[in-house]
């Protein structure tokens, strides 16, 4: 059994241990808001916070979040940094096809949880690995800003 | 696999010592091995717990435990260290990633900057130098140390990519000097990490930049790789370190000719959700696509469905002599197996011929083929399926090269030959006004194998409902083209089939063709249940169709004023193992071979050819964005030639509104070509070239001029339906596919602009052939017009009908309500609607309820000698780049795209066609190429396969819209979604020789001949 924390909520799971993470949410846990890309590391299309990081969750193995709290775009709502993370995105119409957003969000959601003054050339370090095939990333970066202004006006 | 958390390192070192044992901390590198077939190790030794973590400096030491990430070291401010490894993998992986794992990894490509620290290592058998451990790794990695350089040091890091962030290594170079010691370092990819420590020891007092680079030159022992040459990554590692100790002079580049500002710039409207004010909406689909609950089809998880699996081929070119599915067949939790034997139909598809099966029988042609498939319980148990199939194979020679494939003694891919097939025209004399031109370039434009890469690969679901209907819903581009081409192969009525096509996660062209339906509709109907099924990313990129490479020789002739007098073009292309729409790719470069230019002789050819690579096909720009590349570089080569600046020349020779179309076709009204030029001429990017140290800056630019449609020969047809649905929604039926485009936000755009609802009142039904009309294909720019028309043609009598219902209701006349947001009201007066539609619907019943629909053509002219366009768009790109004398790589520091396809419907929607249009050229220029070698990929994922990442999107990027038409035009918007891309490259390569004096004719550009002639033009 590995027992871990999945969106606030303790979970124990009858899985093999080199089960990547990505693969036990979608695939045995039928949760498909985390999405998958290339299964190896390189398009952040999984990314979810570990204990509040933004991580891949393909090149997690279960073995790895033992006793860890993993949370999904699922897992965010309620959060405020997470919902001026996603209000700003969307007033900035960031996305097309949508299919990276939930990685984005996760990793844009880790950055702000760590620097909410996080500022462009922060934010374009934070997303190298959120590959985005539809927009050219100046539309994301407009959110990121958008949400940037938004945490900056919270009381 | 079983993984252990030994208690100590002796006990972890106990377990290291069986064969199959592996030792584990961040474990970032493992799925990329795996993924390579690299076996996994029967017993994982997790040893990050037992291995110090965390960074001290103390007594001018830095101690690094061995457990520390990569995140950690970037955030310690360590000299040089803190700085490299920013360049290593991304953020989501340094958090993972250990500095122990990279060393003990061995290839990382922070070693070489260790070694330039003069790090030494401790292990569990004690210190040692970096290098030794290296030479002979043994024992665990416990932590490193290495002397803080002192203040005045010299810091050296240089890490060569394939793009600017989260890239592999081509080449790492470091180094230090510390007061008298120089000690220099190379590693990075596939490159062994050393000192130079002859090197160093030979330059430590030289100061001659010339002896540094041929002396480095000698030392570093760099191996080449498909992509990339030994002697560039070694001469690029040698630069790096004459730049960064000797420093790179200034030079002062040749002052080129700049277009004259025209006395107007024409007015356009620069697009932004600031500048957009009330015309800037959220898109209706978005905040569901953030929260990730947009439901894709690979998302769907029902109690029960099946998960399938796709056997391909194991050769790119075989016979086939048997296939054996007995044992899969008898494998518990198998639901399925289904192999050419289950195909009822005709076991053949394509969408201009059919010449590829949907199960192999005799051969298989690439490694995409399919051969079987299975479904299963759960996916382990369909892998398990999958590989107890034996297939018994007879290799064939397999044929990798278009020239090659036509040489008489080729094996053949098809029986019919390799020649796909062949076209061209002529018209005039070229030959002779050749001879007598002014001035003639010629050159050959070769163009890669682009792939898709859309973020969600191919996949869906299938299902037989209770009433013996057939769903199969997989992303696709033309749902009812997939159910006719469905209904062939499975021998099944068409109305029996309903095929859902979207929301999708991008397609580009790449979902166009069938891809996994017919294997996911034969193991529904087999195994009586539900099937899911999803491509990995590596077998989408071994299966999946690309763009088609093109080697594009021309030669293009002026006269001395710069007039264009002829051009002729040949173009060879590769079509892959099978047709798919590479013949209609291949047809719409050769219509583009002129651009939008007068040229009075020309002579085309293209030969499309059969090869055992990857199939080509449909992708956005459709040969266009190719043939585009290699005329407006000659162009410029010819502006250059005749003393011009860029935009001159092209005012020179510019097709004037109404001039006939590249096949002599009529050309539809509302041609923005002079305004798009003038626009570019205006750009404040023209300054001089420049040369500052290493950057080489330039400016470029080029004209877009797309054709929309599918052209005169194919049929071209589409309809709309707008109805007032039970709920109250105003439901837009429209058959095309939401793949990002924007489609909902368009739909919804035209509706309430046309009948005064919101557009929150607005519905869009879509890509479903089961609730829209046959709206056509979701390709070729044409959706932007489908969209208006059918709310043009609908929008009217649907709006009448529902005043008069609302009239009836009300007890007024029709002529006294107007349509408002959220229902019917007085004209008028603006105090909110008298009636919802939620009320007037339930009012109305379902016999009364309004509703419009309206079938009609694409335009089209009446030209059948070729397949000719009608209606073009028009661009401009004007683009500042710089250069890199160190490495020959390209940064896009400025973009600014012009754009003229008539009215925008939805601003947001345009400008991410624009946006993305570009980034997406950007890769197609800079880095991104499906590699193959003897049919099989060399690029196999996105380790290797290099899209832009943030980094690489142009620094700066403005979008500009002239939306104006003819009065009287009565065609609407033009097409949005080809002309982002499709002067991208052009615009980057004139750049580039306006900052290197040199034209790249291989896309993605080679770094190394950048190299070579920035080094002949700067020496």
């Amino acid at each position: 059994m590995i027992r871990f924390r999945l969106d606030g909520v303790d979970v124990a799971l009858d899985l093999p241990p080199d089960r990547s993470l990505l693969s036990a949410l979608r695939e045995d846990l039928g949760r498909t808001t985390t999405k998958v890309g290339c299964e190896i590391g390189r398009c952040g299309a999984c990314t979810i916070l570990l204990d509040g990081e933004a991580v891949n969750a393909c090149l997690l193995m279960l073995w790895q979040v033992e006793g860890r709290a993993v949370t999904t775009v699922d897992g965010l709502a309620g959060d405020p940094v997470a919902a001026a993370v996603m209000r700003g995105l969307s007033e900035e119409n960031a996305f097309q096809c949508g299919y990276c957003a939930p990685g984005v969000v996760a990793t844009l959601t880790g950055l702000f949880a760590a620097d909410p003054k996080a500022d462009a050339t922060a934010i374009a370090a934070a997303l190298e690995g959120n590959i985005c095939r539809c927009t050219g990333y100046h539309s994301i970066l407009r959110g990121a800003l958008a949400a940037a202004r938004l945490l900056e006006a919270r009381p | 696999m079983r993984v252990i958390r030994p208690a100590s390192l002796e006990a972890a070192e106990t377990l290291l010592a069986a064969p199959d044992a592996r030792a584990a901390a961040g474990a970032t590198a493992l799925q990329v091995e795996w993924a390579q077939g690299k076996p996994r190790p029967a017993v994982m030794v997790a040893i990050g717990a037992l291995v110090p973590a965390g960074v001290t400096r103390r007594n001018g030491t830095v101690t690094l435990g061995a457990g520390t990430t990569l995140q950690a070291i970037q955030r310690a401010g360590l000299p040089l260290l803190s700085e490299a490894t920013a360049d290593v993998a991304a953020p989501g992986v340094r958090r993972l990633a250990t500095v122990g794992g990279t060393v003990a990894w061995g290839a990382g490509c922070l070693v070489p900057a260790l070694l330039a620290l003069r790090a030494e290592a401790e292990t569990t058998a004690g210190w040692l130098p970096l290098s030794a451990y290296l030479a002979a790794p043994a024992g665990l990695l416990l932590s490193f140390r290495f002397p803080e350089p002192g203040a005045d040091a010299t810091l050296v890091w240089r890490k060569i990519g394939f793009r600017a962030a989260f890239s592999p290594a081509v080449i790492v170079a470091s180094g230090v000097r510390d007061g008298a010691r120089l000690t220099l370092a190379v590693g990075g990819g596939p490159v062994r990490p050393a000192l130079l420590s002859g090197a160093a020891a030979a330059l430590v007092e030289e100061s001659d930049p010339a002896v540094w680079d041929r002396t480095l030159r000698a030392a570093i022992d760099a191996p080449a790789c498909a992509l990339r040459s030994a002697d560039y990554r070694s001469g690029a590692a040698a630069r790096a370190f004459v730049h960064g100790f000797c420093g790179t002079a200034a030079g002062s580049p040749p002052a080129r000719p700049r277009p004259a500002a025209p006395a107007a710039a024409p007015a356009l409207r620069r697009l932004s959700s600031e500048i957009g004010g009330a015309r800037w909406h959220v898109r209706p689909d978005m905040v569901d696509k953030i929260a990730g609950r947009a439901g894709y089809l690979t998302d769907m998880r029902r109690e029960g469905t099946l998960v399938g699996r796709i056997l391909r081929a194991a050769h790119p070119h075989a016979r086939i002599l048997a296939v054996d599915t007995t044992a899969a067949e008898a494998l518990p939790g198998v639901g399925a197996v289904v192999t050419a034997r289950d195909v009822q139909g005709v076991n053949a598809f394509g969408i201009v011929f059919q010449d590829q099966p949907a199960f192999c029988t005799d051969k298989v042609r690439y490694l995409g083929d399919v051969v079987a498939a299975v479904a299963a319980t759960d996916a382990d148990t369909a892998d398990r399926a999958l590989a107890l199939i034996r297939v018994d194979y007879a290799p064939l020679p397999v044929v990798d090269d278009p020239e090659a494939a036509l040489a008489p003694d080729a094996p053949p891919v098809h029986a019919a030959g390799n020649l796909v097939t062949t076209l061209g025209l002529t018209r005039g004399d070229a030959d002779a006004a050749f001879a007598t031109a002014a001035h003639v370039v010629e050159d050959t434009y070769i163009t890669p194998r682009q792939m898709h890469g859309f973020m969600e690969t191919e996949g869906g679901y299938a299902e037989v409902l209770p009433d013996g209907t057939l769903v199969v819903a997989a992303g696709g581009q033309h749902g009812a083209r997939d159910r006719m081409q469905l209904a062939r192969i499975l021998g099944r009525a068409e109305d029996t089939i309903r095929v859902i096509t979207s929301p999708t996660g991008g397609a580009f062209g790449g979902k166009d063709e069938l891809t996994v339906q017919p294997a996911l509709a034969l193991l529904a109907l087999k195994a009586g249940a539900p099937v899911r099924l999803h491509l990995s990313r590596a077998e989408s990129v071994a299966a999946g169709t690309k763009r088609n490479p093109m080697r594009i020789r021309m030669r293009t002739a002026c006269d001395a004023a710069g007039r264009l007098v002829a051009q002729s073009v040949d173009v060879l292309s590769d079509c892959g193992a099978y047709a798919s729409l590479s013949p209609g790719v291949i047809e719409t470069a050769l219509e583009h071979a002129a651009g939008p230019y007068r040229i009075p002789n020309v002579r085309t050819e293209g030969r499309l050819v059969y090869t055992n690579n990857a199939t080509g096909g449909a992708f956005r720009g459709f040969g266009a964005n190719q043939m585009a590349y290699a005329v407006e570089c000659q162009i410029d080569r010819l502006a250059a030639a005749a003393g011009l600046d860029p935009a001159a020349m092209r005012a020179l020779n510019l097709r004037q509104p109404g001039d006939p179309g590249f096949l002599g076709q009529v050309v539809a009204p509302s041609e923005r070509l002079s305004e798009m030029l003038e626009a570019a001429a205006a750009s404040p990017l023209w300054t001089p070239a420049a040369v500052t140290g290493e950057w080489m800056e330039g400016t470029g630019m080029a004209l877009a001029w797309q054709g929309n449609g599918l052209g005169t020969i194919p049929v071209d047809e589409s309809a709309g339906e707008i109805v007032l649905a039970p709920d109250g929604a105003i439901e837009i039926r429209c058959g095309l596919d939401e793949m990002g485009q924007g489609l909902h936000a368009a739909l919804a755009a035209a509706v309430a602009d046309r009948l005064g609802c919101a557009r929150s009142d607005v519905r869009p039904v879509t890509g479903d052939t089961g609730r829209a009309p046959d709206s056509g294909s979701t390709t070729a720019s044409r959706g932007g017009y489908v969209v208006w028309k059918a709310v043009d043609l609908t929008a009217p009598s649907f709006a009448a009908d529902l005043k008069a219902a609302a009239a009836d209701l009300l007890g007024l006349s029709s002529e006294a309500l107007a349509i408002v947001p959220g229902g019917v009201a007085d004209r008028g007066r603006n105090d909110g609607p008298r009636l919802t539609f939620a009320a007037l619907a339930a009012a109305l019943g379902p016999e009364r309820r309004p509703s419009a629909r309206a079938d009609f053509s694409f335009p089209k002219t009446v030209h059948t000698k070729g397949n000719a366009r009608f209606i073009f768009c028009a661009g401009a790109v004007v683009t500042r780049v710089a250069v890199s004398r160190v490495s020959g790589a390209v940064r896009v520091l400025d973009l600014h795209l012009h754009t003229a396809a008539g009215p925008v419907i939805d601003l947001a929607s345009y400008l991410g066609q624009m946006e993305g249009g570009a980034v997406q050229g950007l890769g197609f220029t800079l880095s991104e190429d499906v590699v193959m070698r003897d049919g099989r990929m060399v690029t196999t994922n996105f380790d290797t396969y290099l899209m832009p990442t943030i980094r690489d999107a142009p620094a700066r990027m403005t979008v500009t819209a002239c939306e104006s038409l003819d009065p009287g035009d009565p065609y609407g918007p033009r097409g949005a979604g080809e002309l982002g891309i499709a002067a991208i490259t052009p615009a980057i390569a004139n750049a580039v020789a306006d900052a290197a004096g040199r034209w790249p004719v291989v896309a993605p550009f080679q770094p190394e001949a950048l190299l070579a002639g920035a080094l002949e033009a700067y020496p």
